[in-house]
């Protein structure tokens, strides 16, 4: 098989084929995963009906059309891209023989469109059976809610995030981002890869039915089982943690400037006290103690912050940790542009998308010692390795290519 | 998908979900702790009854995984752990870089000897680069990972979640890396190091936003301030008794939702004349700036705070529009969807003649469960055990159990 016009690095599934249908962060940031490590990954896409990535900010006047997001490029990277419009009939027949092709299909559609596709898991198991199929839309395949259409923020609405974070006094913010976005994918990845596992071990690939809420309701475990064990309602608190004090940001010196600090136990305590020179409330004995400190913790954190407000917070980072003390600068974006940390651990590639120039290509947040991991493009063109996937994956004739061009079946 | 695959668990309470997810998928995860018990055997307790065999972080956190003690610190200790890992295919871990070598019992004084071996670090900031030793627990690395400073009020100091997100990233990212690492195996036979930073698993949740921000400086997130409903990604509004989370974008996967909406708004007379004959095919939410969103904002706003979560939440599922409640624990564990999926399963405690429910697992997969294999082991339950498959005469336990390298139930 010939690769398209770029080199893909080797890597850990290099020479894995893996099929992506579906749209957002919750299905591509997971097969991203694979990308990184060098699968073959073909996204089935249409201009008919775009990943909502590719429209989230266009407007009129947006130069590069379906081109023109950073997002979809940044969340995509790595993967092919074929225009199938699976309307038509013939759309479907060339994607059930691209899944004949495929080890992996992984699709995140609110459940319907691939039984509508007649692309559900019994009618590609037939076609297929070394496939591992992974639906993972917001709330499963099943159930009385399978229906219910949301993206990312409904999910984290629904798990609890939501709920969870934010002031006591105020209406919940949510936190930034949308958790189940983040959440998922990785829960996608893993079971998919735990699939191709048992499948070397059986012979037979297998479905994944994950729900976005279910993943992030499992990974609070510890919140529903305080639950269910002793009926306690786990709600937000701010920075505040019951077992640490103290615990959280604290201003610094310009505008929106901040440090996180927070100490675990005593010894985190006194490397505190000693990195600010022991000053004499410090020594009041109601701080002497965890409880103390939480009893006390109004006066604690206007204290410690009169103090951190005349530092700049990645000044003061270093100084406390190299006293042995957790803190660390809450940085905004712009710091995380020049994080040295990052840096050294090239946690960005820069690859050349041909629309928006030089982008910045996130790698997952673990590195494999054997496999650094590898983006070869940013997220594709759609519609860009249509007919090498026509020709060269699927060996269609010529007139079969042009026959599906005349009926715009590949668009 | 992982049965025969064992795991050592040395993790604290950071890397205590990538093991439980491991386990779910049926790897036999062994949970190695301090003779005395572990740290994390804090409260809250079940009952609240102050007792570390009922800590339900540990309970719910360290499912699927059997519980031996090893005092590590101990020269015998090291060298049983040494034993242990000869039988193993994975070490997970959670110390600081360079503390498990300076004892002879870390990645790079043991990889050479067990070529297959899979080492799975979890750190704070990974193990290179100039903040590999930094001390940093879940606030410091979300402070670090850009997700704290866009979360909270902009009046107020930014936030974090109330419960440990960095913790509930960083254990799925762990569990894949592993997974690959597993993967990779069994082609090359070799294993390799999985090398987590907490602060690159953190910085995935801003869905490329560090890195759109290289493109365009306007993109650096605020805070939300006080009377916006309109966040980046999240919009949360005041119902009758609580909240929902309702976003007024637009685009052809959302327009169809503000219709439904709408319609039903109409139909209890309570949409504005504007809005009952608004054209939504020609909504683009990113032509409106604070003021475009006000009417829409008012309209919707008026209608949510007349009602419940639980009436308006009944129509989006029925209507297909997309809002969702912010639950908590008790709506979580009410939830119809959640309960007609078997997502809650009941585990045994024997010792305590109770059964308690938990998250059942993070998928359903065709082929092999994933799901809770076991309750949480208690101090040392699994000593005996673990030890006699490892060859471990009953003399030389009697010893080490003197000697408080491995708990002494007697003592």
């Amino acid at each position: 098989m010939q690769t398209p016009s770029i080199d893909l690095a080797p890597g850990v599934f290099s020479g894995l084929k893996v099929i992506e249908m579906g749209s957002g962060a919750a299905g591509p940031v997971a097969t991203r995963y694979l990308a990184e490590q060098g699968a073959t990954v073909i996204r089935i896409e249409s201009s008919k009906r775009p990943d909502f990535l590719r429209v989230l900010w266009l407007t009129p006047d947006s130069k590069h059309g379906l081109e023109g997001s950073p997002m979809f490029a940044m969340l995509n990277p790595g993967k092919h891209s074929v225009a199938f419009d699976l309307k038509q009939p013939r759309g479907v027949a060339v994607a059930k023989r691209l899944v004949e092709w495929a080890d992996v299909l992984c699709e995140n559609f609110a459940p319907g469109p691939m039984e509508r596709f007649g692309m559900s898991w019994p009618a590609l198991r037939e076609i297929n059976p070394r496939l591992v199929m992974a639906s993972g839309c917001l709330f499963g395949q099943t159930g009385p809610h399978r229906g219910y259409p949301g993206f990312g923020a409904q999910g984290s609405a629904l798990s609890g995030f939501n709920h969870l974070t934010g002031w006591p006094d105020r209406a919940s913010t949510g936190p930034s981002g949308t958790i189940t976005d983040s959440l998922a994918p990785r829960y996608v990845a893993l079971a998919i890869v735990g699939a191709l596992i048992e499948r070397e071990r059986t012979g037979r690939g297998q479905y994944i039915d994950l729900a976005q809420v279910e993943t992030a309701v499992y990974s609070t475990s510890d919140v529903m089982l305080r639950y269910f064990a002793n009926g306690e309602v786990v709600t937000r608190d701010g920075n505040r943690n019951p077992h640490a004090a103290p615990h959280g940001a604290f201003p610094c010196a310009g505008q929106d400037r901040w440090i996180a600090i927070a100490c675990g136990n005593e010894a985190e305590w006194a490397a505190l006290r000693r990195a600010m020179g022991d000053p004499d409330w410090c020594s009041d004995p109601k701080f002497g103690s965890i409880e103390g400190r939480k009893a006390n913790e109004d006066e604690l954190e206007q204290q410690l912050g009169a103090w951190t407000s005349g530092f700049e917070p990645h000044a003061l980072m270093e100084t406390l940790q190299a006293a042995g003390v957790p803190a660390g600068a809450v940085q905004d974006f712009e710091a995380l542009q020049h994080d040295p940390q990052l840096a050294a651990r090239r946690h960005f590639q820069l690859r050349e998308h041909p629309a928006l120039g030089p982008l910045q290509l996130e790698h997952a947040g673990f590195r494999l010692s054997d496999s650094p991991p590898d983006y070869a493009t940013p997220g594709p063109v759609l519609g860009a390795h249509t007919s090498w996937v026509l020709r060269d994956v699927l060996g269609l004739s010529e007139d079969e290519i042009a026959s599906l061009e005349a009926d715009e079946v590949l668009v | 998908m992982l049965q025969g695959i064992r795991i050592l668990d040395l993790t604290d309470e950071s890397g205590f979900l990538a093991g439980k997810a491991l386990g779910d998928m049926g790897a036999d995860v062994i949970k190695l702790e301090p003779p005395a018990g572990d740290p994390a055997r804090r409260a809250p307790y079940l009952g609240e009854i102050e007792d570390p065999e009922r800590s339900l972080l540990w309970l719910a956190m360290n499912t699927s995984k059997r519980g031996i003690t090893l005092d590590l610190g101990h020269a015998r200790g090291a060298e049983l752990f040494g034993e242990l890992v000869a039988g193993a295919d994975v070490v997970l871990e959670t110390s600081r870089p360079g503390e498990l070598d300076e004892r002879g019992i870390g990645w790079e004084s043991l990889h050479a000897a067990h070529p297959r071996l899979v080492w799975c670090s979890i750190t704070p900031f990974g193990r290179t680069g100039p903040y590999a030793t930094y001390r940093g627990g879940d606030l410091v690395c979300v402070a670090m990972g850009g997700n704290q400073q866009v979360t909270g009020w902009h009046d107020r100091a930014p936030i974090a979640c109330s419960m440990p997100t960095a913790y509930y990233h960083g254990g799925p990212e762990a569990a894949l890396g592993v997974a690959m690492a597993l993967f990779a195996r069994l082609s090359t036979g070799r294993g390799q190091l999985v090398d987590v930073s907490l602060q690159e698993t953190q910085l995935q949740t801003s869905l490329s936003g560090p890195a759109q921000y290289a493109l365009d400086p306007s993109r650096n997130a605020e805070r939300r301030r006080p009377g916006d409903r309109m966040g980046l990604s999240r919009e949360i509004w005041k119902t009758a008794d609580g909240y929902v989370s309702y976003g007024l974008r637009g685009g052809a996967s959302r327009i169809p939702n503000l219709v439904a909406l709408t319609k039903w708004m109409v139909e209890c007379g309570e949409a504005p004349d504007w809005l009952r004959d608004y054209d939504w095919s020609r909504y683009n939410h990113n032509l409106l700036d604070r003021e475009g969103f006000r009417p829409f904002e008012e309209a919707f706003g008026a209608f949510f705070e007349k009602r419940s979560m639980r009436e308006l939440y009944a129509n989006a599922v029925e209507r297909r529009f997309f809002l969702a409640p912010c639950n908590d624990a008790r709506e979580i564990a009410e939830h119809v969807q959640l309960r007609s999926r078997d997502f809650f399963t009941t585990v045994e405690y024997d010792w305590l003649d109770l059964a308690l429910e938990h998250p059942r697992g993070f998928a359903h997969a065709s082929e092999d469960g994933i799901g809770i294999r076991r309750r949480a082991p208690r101090i040392g339950e699994h000593d005996g055990e673990v030890y006699g498959e490892l060859g471990v005469a009953a003399e030389r336990l009697a010893s080490l159990r003197r000697e408080g390298v491995v708990r002494d139930a007697d003592a």
